[in-house]
């Protein structure tokens, strides 16, 4: 919203010694955000109306020329010129050197093209007039040498605010001049001029005639109305306004249009309550009816002349022949103000803030007047406002006539009883954590227009129904008007007294820090963020199922339609993605997985996810390794397990066609498959345009990641006595799994076998291999006697062969 | 005797020179040293010698035997350093092949950009008392909204900013859910059930539908502040809000207060921080300003901690809010910020760790 400080200063003085820019820097520290501040008008008053005597052309350039003039008897200048219309006997304006122009630009002195030139001659959009000009600006011919543009413009200087209006949703009283005017005279400690008083209403009052008021309003119940107010005038003559007025409307962005529709935008700039003005020989009858439309479809052309399907539940104001405005937000076409009006009726209304947002946001209408409306305005405010709007009226129009009385429909809103709220002195200034006195409190409210009694340190605050509508509730707004005119960049920073107490990172949140170092520093890993929200298109591509997804019912697009229930098919995204870059990467994510919940809606689990890509080599046994070492680093008591058929996994859905048939391991943890281990099937490979091998691992944690779980290390003292190696070489299907050789050596009882591993294998035919195996024996209490290892290597051969595993010839 | 010892070390030497093989070695060193060596030889030829004789021509004998041994060890030496410096020689891999220098493969890792810079304003936090929370991404609208003090007509409820997952003017669904628009959802859910005074942040996913560009996300990151105690004030929230920025921008940061309008707090704040690139003199970042919009904060609305089960004849606090990504992209100089949920390894791996 732009504010005219001209027109505020209709209502307040603003004190001299103050720039544009220190007005613009106090508003924004005590009220609102300033966005810019624009300076109209400026210079006009230096530039000069001059009359040219002689042309020359410039000695050194074809398309310049030295123009001789004259601005005052004797006072003769030249100038360099290169306007085509020039001619002797012009007059134009004339801009001396030092001149700041309207369009900002500063006259130095300087040469052109080796001639001094005093100043320069100004086309229309030097003055700002025009945003692109041809030639000077020709002046009418009998204007007196001399005069000042701003006098013959009948221009006034002004400096026009520009303020953010996101700053004043909750501040409706802001939204016309005369509100922010009081913030002024509280923020310049100035008396605001408040003509608008009994007095002044009642030379209103006296205009009513015994007549009967030609229109008279009806408010339906459950429709959007909050009062309404109708007067009808007699005998007004449509006409341009005058200028001072086309000119504030001008600077503020609004077109002038006529002295009624003007007045209306006028008042409703000025005092922040919209109005609207019928032309009173268009409405058919002598009522109208504000009511709710009760049905659908029918249309409405608004005076946009644009024709708009109404629903059942707008407000509308309707003659006998139907909808004449639709209730705060725009009137229509029919009943509009035209160049022959010549009887007017005049609405000044409030409405339910809800309902007005409601209807403008489904239509794409948004008004001067829906815009105001939706912030909640002040019904003890209509009638100020319409006095207002028939002041202006008879000001522009003394002819004009007032009809019959101030008609009003709508719930009772004289007996308005204010909101009072208590206070006291010290609880403003404890919450500021600033000494603010008592006398300054009050004046504040003062200024503010909040009526104070005070007991001793006990505050009553009787709050304005104007900042009482949504604004102001309770004490704590009393404390922010304190605050922000006292201004926050007084209060001095201080430290509260706290009791000291430890804090720490939560379990999961170690846990997930653990993960993440490991990955990064030990598998060499990047973290990646895939986006929450998945489409269709990408599950199917992954043939994963998602009937257990959440559907966003407004997504941004079909590709973040409903929310991921694993990280897997995102992680296929992004191997797709990065394999155009790189032959060989790992990558994890932390992330959620959500999934339909019946009792809670929803659950989100915590999910990692682990991808492990080599162009060229196998990535399974890399990635299996590292998960190993991971579990272990994170104390997670795990199991590798083949698939099993009696435990589904909880992360791969049964049947799932992207897993490798052999490379699969599903992790066991505390029961149950919390995690898998496998590469991607081929077939799904080539679904993504995947060249290589991937390996990943998936994990849900949700179950075990905020328990604390511990490292269960313990110190033994090393062996005095020496171990004994005995290594053996036994033979194998080959289609039986390397590590199925160590099964019968974990069942032997047999303290004194301390470690048995794998040394090495060896094909020997198509289905048969060799493996070589270490046992190593010892005792922590005596060294081993040649009987006892002869007895115990005996009994590991038995054991191998007892599972089927020949010692080799 | 004496000339012929002379003759057999001489003829040694020469020997021993030209020969390359270690067994060679060990054969002159027999022939020479052994139990029927050349040596024993001559000596056992001694026992007719005069005593005179025997003395001098021993003394000789003993010093060639010793001075053989001492070049055959030599010899050994040298043909065993040759024997492993050929091997090495053959075995020689080139030291400058690195992985440093390979073309297309990935050889290190790293944190996401938004972890880094999370982590490390968690750390202050942390150090100054605060906990880090956590809360769920599908929230319902009470947590969302009505708790914090956001009305049912109120502009932010639109469908227009909020992702659904049932119409918001469903009145069929007593509890809607909704993608939480901000990490203020923590505010309520992290009051419940602690006895002031407590102060914690909570940092997070929030999701706006939105459309996106280089500045604008669906999905970003915020980091919510709560602070309740007895007696808390403006002043308070100040020193809080000027120690941790300085923290966070590792330099002494000027910050300032003005009126922000948020439903959830009363007084409410912009903060502005003293333009960090011009220093308040007014450049392009601040828009000739001098100072820079960072975070909206307040005092916390009486109903907000009402909804909280927070006593407030007793305590009030205040609570703030931060933009992660915006704190990222100023961090790194990133211009898009779509990248960060994008999963290109050509971004990630620009932060990487090693």
């Amino acid at each position: 919203m732009i504010i005219s400080l001209d027109w505020i200063k209709d209502f307040v003085k603003i004190p001299e010694n103050l720039s544009a820019k220190e007005i613009g820097q106090k508003f924004t520290l005590a009220t609102a955000e300033i966005e810019g501040i624009t300076e109209v008008g400026a210079g006009l008053e230096e530039i000069k109306v001059a009359q040219i005597l002689e042309i020359e052309k410039h000695p050194e350039a074809d398309k310049l020329n030295l123009v001789t003039f004259k601005f005052e008897e004797n006072a003769i200048k030249k100038v360099v010129c290169g306007a085509s219309n020039v001619r002797v006997g012009m007059k134009v304006p004339y801009a001396p050197l030092g001149v700041r122009l309207p369009n900002g630009m500063v006259l130095e002195p300087k040469k052109i093209r080796g001639v001094l030139s005093e100043g320069m001659l100004c086309s229309k959009q030097e003055l700002g007039l025009e945003e692109e000009s041809h030639g000077l600006m020709e002046l009418v011919a009998d204007t007196t040498l001399g005069t000042s543009m701003l006098t013959y413009l009948q221009e006034m200087p002004d400096v026009l605010i520009e303020v953010d209006n996101k700053s004043l949703t909750h501040r409706p009283d802001l939204w016309g001049h005369f509100g922010i005017a009081r913030e002024f005279a509280t923020v310049f400690e100035q008396d605001l001029q408040n003509r608008f008083d009994k007095k002044w209403e009642e030379r209103f009052t006296k205009m009513f005639t015994t007549d009967k008021s030609p229109i008279v309003p009806f408010v339906e119940i459950n429709c959007s109305s909050l009062g309404y107010f109708g007067l009808s005038m007699n005998n007004v003559k449509v006409a341009p306004s005058p200028n001072w007025m086309q000119r504030r409307l001008k600077n503020i962005g609004l077109r002038p249009i006529n002295n009624i529709v003007d007045v209306s935008n006028y008042v409703m700039l000025e005092l922040g309550i919209p109005l609207h003005i019928f032309d009173r020989d268009k409405i058919k009858g002598e009522k109208l009816v504000i009511k709710q439309m009760n049905s659908d479809g029918v249309e409405f052309e608004t005076l946009d002349e644009i024709k708009r399907k109404l629903i059942a539940t707008d407000t509308v104001i309707c003659d006998e022949t139907g909808p004449l405005v639709l209730a705060g937000i725009m009137g229509g076409l029919s009943s509009g103000i035209s160049d022959n009006t010549q009887n007017i009726f005049i609405e000044v209304a409030n409405w339910k803030a809800a309902d007005v947002r409601r209807t403008s946001a489904r239509l794409g209408l948004r008004t001067d007047s829906s815009q105001r409306y939706e912030k909640s305005l002040d019904s003890q405010l209509l009638t100020r406002t319409m006095y207002r709007t028939v002041e202006l009226m008879i000001e522009l129009l003394p002819a004009a006539k007032v009809v019959g009385k101030l008609e009003y429909a709508g719930p009772a809103i004289s007996n308005f009883s204010p909101l009072i709220i208590q206070t006291t002195v010290e609880k403003i200034a404890t919450t500021l954590g600033h000494p603010v006195s008592k006398e300054n409190m009050l004046n504040i409210f003062r200024r503010l227009d909040f009526k104070v009694v005070a007991n001793g340190n006990n505050l009553a605050v009787e709050v304005p129904s104007y900042r009482s509508t949504k604004d102001v509730e309770v004490e704590a707004d009393l404390i922010e008007e304190i605050g922000r005119i006292v201004g926050y960049d007084n209060i001095v920073p201080t430290s509260p007294l706290f009791r000291a107490v430890p804090v720490a990172y939560s379990n999961t949140q170690k846990f997930h820090q653990k993960i993440r170092n490991f990955l990064i520093h030990s598998s060499r890993a990047f973290e990646v963020m895939s986006y929450p929200m998945v489409g269709e298109k990408l599950l199917n591509r992954a043939a994963w199922p998602y009937d257990n997804a959440l559907s966003i019912i407004n997504p941004l697009s079909n590709d973040f339609c409903m929310m991921r229930n694993s990280l897997i098919p995102s992680i296929l995204d992004t191997v797709a993605l990065n394999q155009k870059n790189y032959t060989e990467f790992r990558f994890f994510e932390l992330g959620r997985a959500y999934v339909k919940n019946a009792k809670e809606f929803r659950k989100e689990e915590s999910h990692l996810g682990v991808a492990f890509f080599s162009q060229s080599n196998g990535q399974y046994l890399d990635l299996v390794n590292e998960s190993e070492r991971l579990l272990s680093s994170l104390n997670v008591p795990y199991q590798l397990a083949g698939k099993d058929k009696k435990f589904s996994s909880l992360v791969i859905p049964g049947g799932w066609m992207g897993a490798h048939p052999y490379e699969y391991y599903d992790l066991k943890i505390m029961g149950k498959n919390y995690g898998a281990i496998f590469s991607v099937h081929p077939i799904l490979l080539r679904e993504f345009k995947i060249r290589g091998n991937l390996a990943i691992l998936i994990l849900e944690m949700s179950a075990f990641e905020n328990n604390n779980l511990k490292d269960k290390k313990k110190y033994e003292p090393l062996s005095k006595f020496p171990v004994v190696e005995f290594d053996c070489t036994v033979v194998m299907q080959s289609e039986r799994s390397i590590s199925s050789v160590l099964e019968p050596l974990s069942k032997l009882k047999l303290k004194e076998l301390l470690s048995y591993k794998i040394v090495g294998q060896y094909d020997i035919s198509e289905d048969k291999r060799s493996v070589t195996i270490r046992t190593i024996f010892g005792d922590k209490e005596r060294t081993l006697s040649p009987e006892f290892i002869k007895s115990a290597e005996g009994q590991v051969i038995s054991a191998l062969s007892n599972a089927g595993l020949p010692l080799k010839e | 005797m004496i000339e012929k010892l002379n003759n057999l070390f001489s003829n040694f030497t020469t020997q021993l020179e030209a020969l390359s093989k270690q067994a060679e070695v060990l054969n002159l060193k027999a022939d020479l040293l052994g139990k029927n060596g050349k040596v024993s030889e001559i000596l056992s030829s001694l026992k007719n010698a005069s005593l005179e004789e025997k003395k001098s021509i021993g003394a000789l004998a003993n010093k060639i035997k010793d001075d053989v041994q001492q070049l055959i060890n030599q010899k050994l030496n040298a043909l065993e350093l040759e024997v492993i410096n050929h091997k090495l020689a053959s075995e020689r891999i080139d030291i400058s092949h690195l992985d440093s220098i390979k073309a297309s493969g990935l050889y290190s890792g790293g944190y996401h950009p938004v972890t880094i810079v999370q982590k490390e304003i968690e750390e202050i936090f942390l150090s100054m008392g605060f906990e880090v929370l956590d809360g769920p991404h599908i929230e319902d609208e009470y947590h969302n909204f009505e708790a914090l003090n956001i009305p049912k007509d109120h502009p932010a409820r639109d469908m227009t900013d909020t992702f659904w997952f049932q119409r918001p003017d469903d009145t069929s669904v007593a509890n809607k859910y909704l993608l939480r628009t901000h990490t203020s959802t923590i505010q309520v859910r992290g009051m419940k059930g602690k006895r002031p005074p407590f102060k914690f942040i909570a940092p997070g996913k929030v999701f706006r539908a939105e459309r996106t560009d280089a500045s604008h996300e669906m999905v970003f990151h915020q980091l919510e502040g709560m602070l309740v105690g007895e007696n808390i004030s403006v002043s308070h929230l100040i020193f809080f809000m000027k120690t941790i920025l300085s923290e966070i921008f590792k330099k002494e940061v000027d910050v300032r207060l003005r009126p922000g309008f948020f439903p959830f707090v009363e007084p409410g704040f912009e903060l502005d921080i003293k333009c960090l690139i011009c220093g308040g003199g007014g450049c392009s970042v601040c828009k000739q300003s001098g100072w820079v919009e960072l975070l909206p904060c307040g005092m916390v609305h009486p109903n907000v901690l009402r909804h909280g089960g927070i006593d407030t004849n007793k305590y009030n606090g205040f609570a703030f809010g931060l933009g992660l990504d915006r704190l990222v992209m100023l961090k790194y100089g990133i211009d898009d910020i779509r990248h960060l949920h994008g999963g290109d390894l050509r971004f990630v791996s620009q932060f990487k760790s090693y």
